[in-house]
């Protein structure tokens, strides 16, 4: 296939074009919560929220090539423990991220043992079991003294007063008056952040050894194993760091809302599904693919989300979406999502690079930097023996 | 006569093509040998005839061309294939796998009955099994099952893909000795691949010579172990 | 006694519901190795369908043949339009294609008929509540041994059973049927015996379709209502029963079906500790133990794992 433009990989030209792409993010970054409307801030954060999910979710099914449809429970895990200190013990909200991290990754660690030995079809119920039980758990009456039942939980975030009307790093306070609706532009920074946590994390371990072993674990685990590849601890510490990852949005999202219930949508299977369908439309197996998902799922949700009324849905789409008082935003996902993997099923990021070498094509360095582009979960239809 | 004929049968998978136009006959009657390497292309050209693999080229079968022919059809036709490694049911009983061989056949099923007691017979180790799952047989009695299930849907031609793959000599040999007897005395045509030169030439009335889907030499038996060049690089012995 | 018989009897027609749709997930799972998440979303929309044929005065027993019909439409549709030309990239995105028919149904369902519960006078509804198939009225009910058991439980837990030999018959004793086990159990010699796959994987997803669609009316006529959320715990427990009875076994689908039933009213009822609340996670945690001593389910076949 022809490029426009050839540049190798390490080169000036592939530097400049990194540069370029964080410039504009950089920009955007500071353009949204400063001169952005509420709203737009708003949509944003919970993006914020989706991506750093959707994120902790791939670096187990695109990466390690284990299905969880229970995602939502950690998510929960992250919820409930922020909002339980911080309104039973007093914590200082950011105080209990790093304990939401931990416990969730115990959790997950505790729910990666079964899976050592459940495989396949087994193995996604067992972990959609987890994600029905979770919601129903909380409700318990057994443990409403602690969980708040069925009614949930009040106050779990920052109460900020007239004496105490911010947050301070050691001293430090670049947000100012925190009371109202100037709170906005500080929860998005703090998505902002735990995003880039995520991100690093799971980069850290992509490009790492264990990284290239959890490949191998994806594309074949019984040969990952005969390989020399410690099976049963790399899986755990893979479940447990992913489960973990998944708490800290859930967390942001106690601490932004204010108020918890256990059918939060998030919480249930619905928000299992929601992290697996975002991860999925961006592209399964790329750092890139879960930020994508979540802002094109965000962004369609939003913009579509008036469409009950025939005369607020633009004229193209009227006649589609007219008749019924329900926002197709739904819908258009599913679409969305069921015609991406008719043309790409490693999503906006796997179309992206099947189509852009037409535009501009990079040129790896000859050694030992061949990036991991295929996901195993979708091996090649061709794998059928070549012996003849 | 001829009973299958091919001509310039060219396939592979996806962008590989692993077979390069061969021209192929199997008169009726005939045990005719296929003698290649690994990825020579002998299961593809298996595959091609039964029309499990997408090919171009012609295939015809008692004068009518088949090529463009889905796999019933061509079972239908006559034509049946032992495929490589087994290819038995591996859940399903003995005799459930003896009844899926003649699915296609639109008798009663008291002759599909008689056929499997037939087959019971020749096989007798697997009437002693017929109630286990296939799964649960040895290597050589699958492959013998595998045999038997494809006789029953009465075919012309038998496809056998490597039947001595994984088993002991001598159950090869035994294997080897019912396929020669269903030729001589059923009129079964035959067109079996093998690594196994050595074995496969013994009961072979012509023999094709396969290198990288390509045909390399064909001839008699007599005739290609004749030829010394051609014996010490691909018949070994 | 007459509180056990009772309770065990309301967990057989709970579970019965749940083997239909496990029934329908275990044929299409059999002959593909697909997990159909779209499932219990099929079986809704055409319980959606026989409330629109209630509401043109189509009778009950017509009614439900034709939901069945569009189920089998539906089915179709899904395997020839969307699962097949998938199928050929990768299983994962076939999985993945299911959960966006999945949403998509959900959401057609709630653009069409509307986010409430339905039947309801309050949206112009004609019928006062759902269509059900067998007597519900508080009297409709027969005394064994004490114990009050109503004609919808006997009905439904009848109506399974029934579709449960039926199919049993098809599976074991009919040509159809020996076809879909051979390409249950090996799809590349079925097609070298002459067993056209595509056509026997095409009835399969027909055949589920149309016994979920029975399994959604059953749900919603016991529930008296139909609404966007009826199918999708039902959905779950129907996984969770062909989990615990083996993804390729149709007798393990009805013996999960009714035992998570039966696990779940008991505990709920006797064990007060558990509550309403965690008996899902009783019957969880019965399904994780089972897994881990039988990783393939009860009566499922543990398929060897190549290199």
């Amino acid at each position: 296939m022809k490029s426009l433009f050839t540049i190798k990989s390490g080169g000036a030209a592939s530097w400049a074009m990194r540069l370029a792409v964080a410039a504009v993010l950089a920009a955007l970054m500071l353009w949204v919560p400063t001169r952005g409307s509420d709203s737009l801030i708003e949509v944003c954060t919970t993006a914020f929220t989706l991506m750093a999910a959707a994120l902790s979710l791939n670096l187990l099914l695109g990466y390690a090539g284990q299905i969880s449809l229970g995602h939502s429970a950690f998510f929960g895990i992250g919820t409930y423990t922020t909002a339980v200190m911080v309104t039973r013990w007093g914590w200082s909200p950011f105080h209990t991220l790093p304990v939401a991290f931990v416990l969730a990754f115990v959790v997950g660690v505790l729910v990666s043992l079964p899976a050592l030995r459940i495989k396949g079809v087994y193995l996604a119920l067992v972990t959609l079991a987890l994600g029905m039980v979770f919601p129903q758990f909380i409700k318990w009456k057994k443990l409403s003294w602690l969980t708040g039942g069925a009614k949930g939980i009040n106050d779990t975030g920052f109460k900020f007063t007239k004496d105490n009307p911010t947050y301070e790093i050691f001293g430090w306070n670049p947000w100012g008056n925190l009371r109202g609706q100037n709170v906005k532009p500080f929860y998005f920074w703090v998505g902002a952040i735990i995003v880039l946590v995520v991100y690093l994390i799971c980069r850290g371990v992509v490009k790492s050894r264990v990284g290239r072993s959890l490949v191998a674990i994806r594309d074949n685990s019984t040969a990952a194993a005969v390989m020399g590849v410690n099976l049963p601890v790399t899986k755990g510490i893979v479940f447990g760091l992913s489960a973990a990852m998944c708490a800290l949005p859930g967390s942001l999202s106690a601490i932004r809302t204010g108020t918890v219930t256990a059918d939060t949508q998030l919480l249930t299977v619905a928000g299992s599904i929601t992290f697996l369908v975002i991860m999925v439309v961006g592209g399964a197996g790329s750092l890139w693919g879960p930020i994508i998902g979540a802002a094109v799922y965000q962004f369609i949700i939003e913009r579509t989300g008036g469409w009950t009324e025939p005369d607020a849905i633009p004229a193209l789409f009227r006649p589609f979406f007219g008749w019924s008082k329900t926002a197709p935003g739904g819908g258009l996902f599913a679409i969305a999502l069921i015609l991406l993997m008719f043309v790409a099923p490693l999503g906006l990021v796997g179309l992206w690079r099947q189509h852009s070498v037409r535009l501009c094509r990079v040129v790896p360095k000859p050694a030992g930097t061949t990036t991991i582009s295929v996901m195993a979960a979708a091996p090649a239809a061709v794998d059928e023996t070549h012996t003849a | 006569m001829t009973l299958l004929r091919t001509r310039g049968l060219t396939a592979g998978y996806g962008p590989v093509t692993v077979l390069h136009g061969l021209d192929l006959e199997v008169a009726e009657g005939e045990i005719v040998v296929i003698l290649g390497a690994n990825g020579a292309g002998k299961t593809t050209t298996m595959r091609a005839i039964s029309g499990t693999i997408p090919r171009a080229g012609s295939v015809e079968f008692e004068g009518h061309d088949v090529h463009k022919s889905a796999p019933d059809a061509i079972v239908r036709a006559g034509i049946a294939q032992v495929p490589q490694g087994r290819g038995t049911f591996p859940e399903l009983s003995v005799e459930d796998n003896l009844k899926v061989g003649a699915f296609v056949r639109r008798d009663g099923g008291g002759k599909i009955g008689a056929d499997a007691l037939r087959w019971f017979e020749v096989f007798p180790r697997l009437a002693e099994r017929r109630s286990q799952r296939a799964g649960s047989l040895s290597g050589g009695e699958q492959q013998m099952l595998a045999i038997a299930r494809a006789l029953m849907s009465r075919p012309k031609l038998l496809l056998c893909d490597e039947p001595s793959m994984g088993l002991a000599p001598l159950i090869t040999q035994e294997l080897f000795q019912v396929l020669e007897r269903l030729n001589k005395e059923e009129g079964l045509s035959v067109l079996l691949v093998e690594q196994n030169a050595n074995l496969a030439m013994h009961m072979a009335d012509r023999v094709y010579l396969l290198e990288t889907g390509r045909i390399v030499a064909s001839g008699s038996a007599a005739e290609l172990s004749a030829d010394d060049s051609i014996r010490k690089a691909y018949l070994g012995f | 006694m007459e509180l056990f018989l009772q309770r065990t009897v309301d967990g057989l027609s709970e579970g019965s519901v749940y083997a239909l749709l496990a029934l329908g997930l275990v044929i299409i799972y059999r002959g593909t190795g697909h997990l159909n998440f779209a499932h219990g979303e099929m079986a809704l929309f055409c319980a959606y369908a026989v409330y629109q044929f209630g509401e043109w005065g189509i009778p009950i027993g017509i009614a439900v043949v034709m939901g069945m019909g569009v189920g089998f439409l539906v089915g179709a549709t899904a395997e020839v339009a969307l699962v097949r030309p998938v199928a050929r990239k990768s299983a994962f995105a076939v999985f993945i294609v299911t959960i966006g028919l999945f949403q998509f149904l959900n959401w057609l369902d709630g653009a069409i008929w509307g986010g409430q519960q339905l039947p309801n006078t309050g949206v112009g509804s004609k019928q006062i509540s759902y269509p059900s198939l067998f007597p519900s009225a508080d009297t409709d009910f027969v005394s064994i041994f004490g114990a009050e058991i109503t004609i919808k439980s006997l009905g439904t837990i009848g109506l399974v059973l029934v579709l449960s030999a039926v199919l049993f018959f098809v599976f074991n004793r009919t040509k159809l049927g020996l076809a879909m086990r051979a390409v249950a159990s090996n799809a590349d010699s079925a097609k070298l015996v002459g067993i056209r796959t595509n056509t026997v994987l095409m009835l399969s997803w027909r055949i589920a379709a149309a016994i979920g669609a029975l399994g959604g009316v059953v749900t919603a006529g016991n529930a008296q209502s139909v609404s966007q959320s009826l199918m999708f715990s039902v959905f779950i427990y129907a996984s969770a029963a062909a989990t615990l009875g083996g993804f390729d076994s149709p007798l393990g689908a009805v013996v999960g079906g009714l035992a998570i039933g039966v696990i779940q009213n008991l505990t709920a009822g006797y064990v007060e500790w558990v509550g309403q609340e965690m008996k899902v996670g009783v019957s969880f945690l019965v399904i994780v133990a089972v897994l881990l001593v039988k990783p393939s389910g009860l009566f499922g076949t543990a398929k060897v794992e190549r290199v």
